[in-house]
This record gives C-alpha cells, structure tokens and sequence, in this order.
C-alpha cells in the first residue's frame, strides 16, 4: 500500500511529566501534532479545558536563538564557509558525533558572551568603514587641487583682496575668462586642473568688485570650493590621509584577526543552534495543547506502522500518559505519507514535486514508475553515457550524506542509466558513434518514422493506461457509468480512428468510431439540463480529441531528445576526428572529447529528467490524477547546521 | 548561388537565430539569478541549473545544423555535394522551423526561468515547480526540431 495508513492519536498525561513525553516525542518523530482547538471535539470539553500557552521561558529561548543566528551570520560574513556544488543541493552539514554535540551543547551558556563579543566588532567595522569613506571622500575632493602650492587656509576673503577656489563646467571656462575683463579691472585666474567635465581653478579680485563677480560666477554656473578644517596644501594633505587610510586598515585587518580568534567557536554555536532551536520548537508545539490544571491533551496523526511503536514507548517512558487511537474520521484532513517499496521508491521525487496525493488517491508513483524508467532510456539512449550516468549515481549516493529525496533522486538517476544502457545497445549509442557497435534492433537516426511511431505507440498505452486508472477510480467510487462514458466510449472511439489507418481494417475501424462517438455525443453532455444542451455539450465534447492528439504527438519529444544525444555525440566525435595526430593532436582530442561527452551527459540527463517528468505530469497524471494532499510533517529533531553521525 | 550554398545558409540560419535565442534567454535569467546570489550565495547551484533550461534551443540549432552539414558533407568522410538549386532550398525551407522557433522560444523561456528565479528566492524547495514551467516552452522548441529533423530525413539528395 504506497500510502499509509493513519490513524488519530489523543494522549493525556500529567502536567508535570509534559515536557518528558514531548522529548519522547521528539526522538521518536512519529507523531504530527494538530491544534487540539481546531479538531471537532474541542466544542465537547471546550468547558472541561483551556488551550494552552507556551511556558514564558519561550522569549528567553527565542533570542538566545536569535543572538546564535546572529554570530553565526556574522561569520558566514567574513569568513564564509564555502559549499562546493554538491553540497549546494545537499546541504553539506557540519558532522559532529553524538558525544561532541553534547559536549558543545554544554557550552551554551557562553552564547551571549560570543554575541556580545561579535556585536562589539561589527561596532567597530562599520566605524572603520565609516572613516575609511570619509577619507576616500576627502581625498578626491582634495584631488584636483593637488598640483596647487598653496597652503589651503591662506586663500580667504581679505579686506582688499577676494579669494577662493572655484570650479566651472568645461565648456564655459574660456567664456567666463572671455567676459572676465570687461566686467572686473583687477583679477587673477589660475587653472589648476581639469578633469572631463569640470575646470578647478584659483581666482583673486578686489574685494570692492565682490557683487560683479557673483554676478558672473553665477551666469558661468561657477560653485565655490571650500576647506574649512585645513591647513597645509592639497598634496600634504591628501598625503595625510592616505596615511590615515594605511592606519585604517591595519586597525581592520587587526579586527578580522579578532573574529578569527572568535571563530573557534563556530561549530560549537552550530551544535547550540540545532539544540536551541529544537528546544524552540517543543516549546512551541505546547500552544497545540489543551490543559486543565494538572493535565495536558495532546492531538495528532501517526502512521499505523509506528503507532506500535509509539504505543510501547509512551507505555514504558511514561507513568501517567493515556495514549488513545482512532481511525480517521471521512470529514477529517489527514496528512499523507508515501511510502513504495523497491526500485518505484526512487520515483516518489518526481510525485512530490507535483504534489502529493490525497489520502483517497491511488498514489501514482508505481503506476508511473516503469513509464518513467523507459521514457529516460529513451531521451538519453547512449549504452557509455548510462554506464557513467550510473556510476555516478552510485557514487555519489556512497559519499555524500543527504536525505531521502536526495537519495531517492540519485537512485532515479541510477534507474535512468540502467534504462540508458538497454537502449543504448537496442539503438547501437555508445558515447555516439565512438564505439562502431551495430544496434541491437535499429538504429532511429537511419529510421527516424519508425522510431517515431513506436514513440506514438508507446504514448498511446501511457495515455491509455492513465484513462483506465480514472476508470477503476470511478468503478471504485461506485460510478461505472461514469467509467464507461467517460473513459470507455473515449477508449472505442480513438482506437476506432486509429484503426482506420490500417487498410483492410476499415469497416470494423468505421463503426467502431462511429459507436464511441455517438456513445460519447449521447452521455458527454450529461450533467446539463435540457435535451438540446445535452446533446449541443455531446457533441462539442468531441473537439477533445484535439487534446488526446497533442497528447500522443507531444511524445515525439522522445525522438527529438534521443536524437538530440546521439547527433551531438557524433558531432564530438568528429571535431574530435579534425584534429591531427601527434602528440599534441592526441592530447586536444582527448581534451575534446572529455569536455564534450561530459557537457553532453550534464545537458542530456537535464533535459531527459525534466522532459520525462513533464510527459507524466501534463499527459499521464492530467488523465486521473488530483493531487493536493496535506504531506506528513512529524514533529521530531529538525538541523540546520549539524548532522549528528553515528560513529562507524 | 548553388544549391550547396542554399543548403548551408539554412545551417547557418538554424544555428545563427536559435543561437540568439538561447543567448538572450540565458541572459535573462543570469541578470536575475546575479542578482538573488549576491543576497544568498548558496543558491548558485539552483539557479545555474535554471539558467542552463533556455540554453536547450541552442543545442537544438546546433543539432539542425549539424544535420544539414552532414548531409551536404561539410563534415565527415564523404565529398562535399553538388546540389541542384531546389534541394538547397528544400534544405533551407527544413532549417525554418527550428531557426524562427528557437528564437523566439529560447527568449520566452528565458523569461519564464527568470521568474523561477524569483520563486527559488522565497521557496528554494519548490525549484522543480519553477523548471516545469520553463519546460512547457520548451516543449514547441522541442516539436519545431521534430518537424526539420522530419523535413532533412524526408530529403532526397
């Protein structure tokens, strides 16, 4: 039975033995807890107990485990711990042993110290990095004025003499100097720089002509330049700062090192993070509860192959608990749990990632499973590719320690090169046309249309197999009727068209067509009212067979991919072949067809899943299946940095 | 021109415009995907795999024009041919759909895994839902090199 059976689980104990029961619960990660408000019996003993509140140590918990958070993003910051790939989609944890995690466990008190510690060095980095900007600013004001000798505090407004620096957009200096001598009798202008856009330059005048020169400077859109806090000239100054900046970051780089002296705690802040926020979590799961004075109702859902289990331990572990089971009720939403056994566990990934099933659903994984395995041997149909496709899966599923969805893909992807073995050797692929073997039935790019209707025969028992799931639901739901009108007269009625290709066939293939066709005009329209829109939905139900078409075409892809494979693998083969011997020759070949065979298994293994998976996804499923089910979420240990390993 | 030279511009069509196509897909949703790493560099891996999905119609021009190559003899062993005038263009009328397809596909698709970007951002666990999408563009890629592989084989030289 893929989907297991549930069943609902009351609990009743003393308050005082609550938090033990809830570690039992934990460690077990059986029982998926519900609010004991939202069930239908909360009206019964609304007045007997009061929904329970989380104990208030819980906000004390909360930013414990927000400060860990905290340090530990702060070190991610600077001293990142890097992911390769893989471990991108795997998680890669730190691995600690049962033994070292509670020993770090056991340093959680020294938490806010580390926070404290951490905070106080972000203090002084983003002060640091204040300075720092402020300097880079000052310096590339100081900048264009670098060539001038003059110390800065020296250019002021005298009594007699008017002073300043200026600078003046590019194209309107030779017009201000221009204007300059009809409009003021003494002055002086020195440019000092230029830059793309701006002229900087120095200018004195008389004090007494000051309101002509405003005038001016205003018309040319000249801005005046200040430096009130300096003495000594730009270069001296700049000069200055950049020692400033030198000081700056040697006192940075000293910081670092403190983080780095801070860093040694990391695991150990890890190790009290998952602690932390698994206790985080039993303290929450109190708000499902109901109380009374002295007890405490617990509600939720159990698989049946655990309940045992659970029953025994709760017996054993517990003085006072009272654990009760029923069957779920029909109103009730239960989660679901898949589980299939054999090679179709592997295909689960490719359910859940559609959805997962109600609970009063078939689940399709098996159904969908050789489907699957066949349809990947096809798109990727090279005997080499799925030898290393294989062995990579295997591998891979040896090293690295990943969950079960990351298991079960890479046993698909095991499957898939199996599947692309068989037909690779059906087909004559291996690594394209590098190893001349003859294929064992033909090969598809010498017979293209053969291939391509096997492709459409395959689809059509795909599509065929999906309608008579949907009919065997409707008969189990107690609708026959609704089998054979829906399913059955649609069955009569493609095989009929079909069969009109056929020659010699067509007297049979003709009334064939036409009883599934007028079966299907007659009941299609059946769930309206009136005879003539019966009749008008009978008939206009028929333009589904445009759907049923795209449907069988839509499996062409099959061809396309496999093709797609093969044909880049043979071009590999022949850049390999352009190049000369030798050597050198030897050596880009085999660079060659390295790099290329590999680029070719990465992108065809990609497109072989995802268009594989879409054809059960859109054709296959689209026909039966509903999906939308709740997915089992078991309330048990949760890590996001650690995996505690059993030593081996 | 000749026919040869007819059949190879059809190649070079195939290759060239679904080339373009794939390009400006994967561009797409590079630009997004850069922009969720630079927030949460873990996500490299997820996006990569989204921004290899419109690169598909690429390789399928890559393909076409392969074909083509292949059969006028560009490449491989046999002489390269003399071809009558309309089997060039008969090679040409086959590069079609791929080429405009692919194009057009490959841009869309890029747009549609952009957006998965976006939702691998909020829910990382929900990339396959975001990769179903983008395939459902692929798909009319996927048919148009169905139907020039079905147009090169049909071709009598």
């Amino acid at each position: 039975m893929p989907i297991i059976e549930m069943k609902k689980v009351f609990l009743l104990g003393h308050r005082e033995e609550r938090e033990n029961i809830f570690n039992l619960l934990h460690n077990l990660g059986s029982v998926e807890m519900i609010d004991v408000k939202s069930g239908e019996s909360w009206e019964e003993f609304q007045t007997l107990a009061e929904p329970d509140q989380p104990p208030e140590s819980i906000s004390q918990i909360d930013a414990t485990r927000s400060d860990i958070r905290y340090c530990l993003d702060f070190f991610q910051r600077y001293y990142p711990i890097k992911k390769s790939f893989i471990q991108q989609f795997t998680g890669g944890k730190l691995e600690l042993s049962k033994e070292q995690f509670a020993d770090y466990v056991n340093y959680l008190d020294r938490a806010s110290e580390i926070y404290d510690a951490c905070r106080k060095v972000e203090d002084r980095l983003a002060r640091l990095r204040n300075q720092e900007t402020q300097s880079r600013n000052l310096i590339a004001e100081l900048k264009p004025w670098e060539t001038l000798d003059l110390p800065l505090e020296l250019v002021k407004d005298g009594s007699y003499a008017a002073m300043g620096f200026y600078t003046i957009p590019l194209e309107n200096l030779l017009s201000l100097k221009e204007a300059m001598p009809g409009k003021l009798s003494l002055h002086y202008l020195e440019e000092v720089s230029t830059d793309n856009e701006f002229a900087y330059f120095y200018f004195a005048g008389l004090a007494e002509e000051r309101p002509a020169m405003a005038e001016l400077f205003k018309e040319k859109t000249v801005t005046t330049v200040t430096f009130p806090n300096f003495s000594g000239t730009a270069a001296q100054n700049i000069e200055s700062l950049f020692k400033k900046l030198d000081t700056l970051r040697e006192e940075r780089t000293s910081v670092l090192a403190e983080i780095e002296t801070l860093l040694e705690n990391r695991p150990m802040l890890m190790a009290c993070y998952d602690y932390i926020d698994n206790e985080f979590m039993k303290h929450e799961a109190v708000s499902n509860l109901a109380r009374t004075e002295n007890s405490f109702l617990l509600e939720g859902w159990v698989p049946v192959p655990v309940l045992g289990d659970l029953e025994k331990a709760v017996h054993e572990k517990a003085e006072t608990a009272v654990l009760v089971s029923r069957d779920p009720e029909a109103r009730e939403n239960v989660p679901v749990l898949l589980h299939n056994k054999g090679p179709a566990d592997a295909y689960e990934v490719v359910t859940k990632l559609f959805s997962t099933p109600q609970r009063r659903e078939v689940d399709p994984t098996p159904l969908m499973a050789p489907f699957f395995f066949i349809f990947f041997g096809i798109c990727l149909g090279d005997a080499g590719y799925g030898i290393l496709l294989g062995l990579l899966a295997v591998y891979l599923s040896r090293q690295l320690k990943i969950g079960q969805s990351g298991q079960q893909l890479l046993k698909l992807l095991l499957l898939g090169g199996i599947s692309s073995l068989i037909f690779g050797v059906l087909f004559g692929g291996y690594f394209g046309d590098l190893i001349k073997v003859p294929p064992l039935w033909f090969d598809p790019l010498d017979e293209p249309m053969q291939m391509l209707y096997y492709c459409f025969g395959i689809g059509l028992v795909h599509i065929y197999f999906g309608m008579g799931v949907q009919a065997y639901r409707n008969i189990k739901a107690g609708k026959p009727l609704s089998a054979l009108f829906d399913q059955g007269f649609w069955f009569i009625f493609l095989n009929g068209l079909i069969l009109l290709l056929i020659p010699g066939l067509e007297a049979v293939a003709r009334s064939m067509a036409i009883a599934g066709g007028a079966g299907l005009i007659l009941t299609q329209g059946r769930s309206q009212s009136g005879i003539i829109l019966k009749f008008l939905s009978g008939v206009l139900s028929l333009y589904n067979i445009t759907g049923y078409l795209s449907d069988v075409l839509s499996y062409s892809r099959l061809l396309a991919l496999g093709l797609a494979t093969g044909v880049i693998a043979v071009a590999i083969n022949s850049m390999g072949e352009m190049i000369g011997g030798g050597i050198v020759g030897t050596a880009v070949l085999s660079v060659v067809l390295l790099g290329g065979h590999s680029f070719n298994i990465v992108i065809s293994t990609l497109s072989s899943y995802v268009h594989t998976s879409r054809l059960q996804y859109v054709e296959f499923f689209g026909k039966f299946f509903e999906g939308g089910g709740k997915p089992f979420k078991p309330f048990g240990k949760s890590a996001s940095y650690v995996d505690v390993v059993e030593p081996e | 021109m000749t026919g040869t030279e007819i059949a190879l511009m059809g190649a070079a069509f195939a290759v060239g415009l679904a080339g373009i196509g794939s390009a400006i897909g994967v561009g797409i949703v590079g630009q997004s995907a850069a922009g969720l790493v630079t927030e949460d560099p873990d996500k490299f891996g997820q996006t990569l795999l989204l921004q290899a999905l419109p690169g598909t119609q690429g390789i399928y021009g890559l393909l076409a024009g392969f074909l083509i190559m292949q059969e006028v003899g560009v490449i491989g062993d046999a002489p390269m041919l003399e071809l009558e005038v309309a089997t060039g263009y008969a090679f040409f009328m086959a590069s079609i759909p791929i080429a405009i397809v692919g194009l057009v596909s490959g841009i869309y698709q890029g747009r549609v895994s952009g957006a998965a970007v976006g939702l691998v951002a909020k829910r990382p666990e929900e990339l396959g839902k975001g990769i179903v999408y983008a395939v459902m563009v692929e798909t009319y890629a996927v048919l148009a090199l169905l139907a020039t592989i079905l147009l090169l084989f049909g071709i009598d030289v």
